[in-house]
């Protein structure tokens, strides 16, 4: 399991400048941990472990789109859907193993992607924004129009599964390790893209389009390809998560809009365009929110237990902290308490200068965008009265 | 059973209801340059404040349900405003994000609060009406005249009145307002003001023939989308307009399949986006 860590600090030290080095044994350690994990903790940890890791691939899969090519989506949980949804009919359906339905789901995803992105991402900021939000909820629509077949509000029953053992400790440790590789391997394959030079152009995207078309580049093609990275990425995390004893395929685990918005705010946290940030911080977010639910403590005036409340205390201590520390929140956590975080951008010098703006500056960056964005549609909708 | 006069008429009569949902989060956009997805939140809180005010609470009757769909929503929109948007009103993916944790927060407050059973809101009149050769309820007819009286209010003020001026001066253009001396902020929490008391009042009429529940603001909010993109965004005679076309088309599509109205309102929006990006209409907020 160590060859794991080794492989990635080879990896990582390869693509990064060598001043960064302890924040990369620091990631290190992270991944040896988790390698360990199962030894480490109690066996129900395992289990919430096993999520959180799922629900840190759905955060990276949107940091790859909309944290680096600044095209915010809102509705990237259509993505963990289809995913899930594919590849739990292609097993229940027509009784094919999970090893040719989670591929065939990944490529379904993909053409999803497509067939919503190619359009929508020619909408500028207010407009793609609604489109995201909006389709995740068509297609909570068509499932419960055709529940027959897709199981409506409770979803679909849980397909076979990928690794299944007689103990169940066994089982979940077999999932836990599962999850871990495909997380490791999601997270190798993302860093090695966005520190490429396609990387490179999806932030310059970011920065400025219009450079981008300048220089010959043609930014629509670069934002598709990050578009359909982010799908599939987003579908396979979608389609395993379905095979193991810890997700299944419903519209409460892969479709509301909750899923959506708490991706959009683990990366955020983490970090944007950082892929690491957005790995970080969705096990955090994750664990923070199944710990809640495991509280049995009451609260005195309210007469309520802390599982109960779980979902509204989580939202408000989400809301202090994107409050309190924008962007910040795993920068904070490096200084204050040694989480790992490998907030860099290893390009070469020459791209930028070295220069890695701070996460602030990311979404400052987007958000500049918008604005813009907005005051144009003013301007070319404003035919009205002066 | 489906006659046109049946349908013509609920056509108008929801119309009217889905403009009163859309203006108050066109309003927000057209002024401050975001987007409040607590809107439909507000919703929410207008019936259950409706509800607490008529019964659940206290006995305070239909008028007292009226009184709070108001004032509670408008002054919890208020609070969204100055504690937490004012500080990063520049930033509309921040405000999206943060408006959307502050709906999941109402919503859960209201779901560990009263559960998942719907409740009911008193009408604000009983009886039926013979109309067009058909029955309908005296309360929808209530709720008909109550939003276009709103409405017509609405602009009024903001044609002829200093505020009101104020507010059409700023969605037109932030900094020539700022230029002639409209403080921003000020304008900005007027409308906040004004879109939850707006909401709020959606949200009695909803649940007066409906009900209350936690999730009920979840619809109208995706409605605010469709009507918005289909009137341009930022233009308030656009939603009017927005809001009959999506009404008007989800009562034809009742009338074949009640399952597929939750999907048109979308559709539209989709295919509007796609087709005509800006909008049908300008961003003038009325003549």
């Amino acid at each position: 399991m160590s060859a794991d860590a080794t492989a990635t600090r080879g990896l990582t030290g390869w693509l990064d400048p060598r001043r960064y080095g302890i924040r990369h044994q620091v990631g290190a350690v992270g991944l040896v941990l988790l390698a360990f994990a199962p030894y480490l903790v109690p066996t129900v940890w395992v289990r919430n472990l096993t999520i959180a890791l799922f629900f840190a691939m759905f955060a990276m899969s949107w940091d790859v789109v909309s944290g680096y090519t600044g095209q915010i989506s809102f509705g990237h949980a259509f993505f963990f859907a289809i995913g899930g949804y594919s590849s739990a009919l292609l097993n229940l359906e027509l009784g094919l193993p999970p090893v040719v339905t989670v591929p065939i789901a990944v490529v379904v995803t993909v053409v999803a992607g497509l067939l919503v992105g190619v359009p929508a991402l020619r909408l500028r900021g207010p407009y793609f924004s609604l489109v995201t939000l909006v389709a995740p909820t068509i297609l909570l629509n068509v499932f419960i129009l055709f529940s027959g077949t897709f199981g409506g509000e409770l979803g679909l029953d849980s397909p076979a599964p990928i690794l299944s053992f007689d103990d169940l400790v066994v089982t979940l440790v077999a999932n836990y390790y599962l999850a871990f590789a495909l997380f490791v391997g999601i997270l190798a394959v993302l860093l090695a893209v966005t520190r490429s030079d396609a990387g490179a152009v999806f932030t310059a995207i970011r920065e400025d389009e219009d450079a981008v078309a300048a220089s010959g580049l043609n930014p629509a093609k670069f934002k598709v390809f990050a578009f359909a990275l982010s799908a599939a990425v987003g579908g396979l995390a979608g389609a395993v998560f379905v095979h193991t004893p810890v997700g299944n395929p419903n519209p409460s685990q892969l479709l509301a809009l909750t899923v959506s918005i708490e991706v959009i705010i683990a990366a955020i946290l983490g970090g944007m365009g950082t892929i690491v940030g957005a790995a970080v911080a969705g096990i955090f977010l994750r664990l923070f929110q199944l710990y809640l639910g495991t509280v049995e403590y009451v609260v005195p005036v309210l007469d309520t237990a802390v599982a109960d409340v779980d979902l509204l205390l989580f939202s408000l201590v989400t809301l202090v902290l994107l409050f309190a520390l924008p962007g910040g929140i795993v920068r904070w956590a490096v200084h204050g308490g040694g989480t790992a975080l490998d907030n860099i951008r290893g390009r070469d010098a020459a791209t930028d200068g070295g220069r890695d703006p701070p996460d602030r500056d990311v979404l400052d960056a987007v958000q500049e965008r918008w604005r813009e964005d907005v005051a144009d549609l003013q301007a070319r909708v404003g035919g009205g009265r002066r | 059973m489906v006659d046109v006069a049946t349908l013509a008429v609920n056509s108008v009569i929801i119309s009217a209801l889905y403009a009163l949902v859309a203006i108050g989060f066109t309003l927000i956009f057209g002024v401050g340059g975001v987007l409040n997805l607590s809107h439909g939140a507000t919703i929410t809180l207008g019936a259950f404040a409706a509800y607490y005010a008529s019964g659940g609470i206290v006995e305070a009757g239909v008028g007292g349900a009226v009184l709070a769909a108001i004032v509670v929503p408008a002054l919890f929109s208020a609070v969204v405003y100055k504690g937490l948007i004012e500080r990063i009103q520049d930033q509309p993916i921040m405000v999206m994000i943060l408006t959307l944790v502050v709906a999941i927060a109402v919503e859960q407050v209201f779901l560990v609060a009263e559960g998942t059973q719907p409740k009911s809101i008193p009408s604000l009149l009983d009886g039926t009406v013979a109309l067009g050769g058909s029955k309908f309820q005296t309360n929808l007819l209530v709720v008909f005249a109550l939003s276009w009286l709103i409405i017509a209010a609405l602009f009024y003020t903001i044609n002829n009145t200093e505020t009101g001026k104020a507010i059409l001066a700023t969605s037109m253009t932030t900094k020539g307002a700022a230029l002639v001396g409209i403080e921003s902020d000020r304008v900005n929490l007027y409308t906040w003001v004004v879109a939850g008391a707006l909401a709020g009042v959606a949200g009695l009429f909803l649940g007066s023939f409906q009900t209350a529940n936690f999730a009920m603001g979840r619809g109208p909010l995706m409605l605010s989308f469709a009507i918005v993109v289909i009137g341009g965004i930022g233009s308030v005679k656009g939603s009017l307009v927005g809001a009959y076309v999506i009404g008007t088309a989800e009562v034809l599509t009742g009338a074949v399949s009640t399952r597929l109205t939750g999907l048109v309102p979308l559709l539209l929006l989709i295919l509007v986006l796609l087709v005509k990006p800006e909008g049908l209409f300008g961003r003038e907020l009325a003549e």
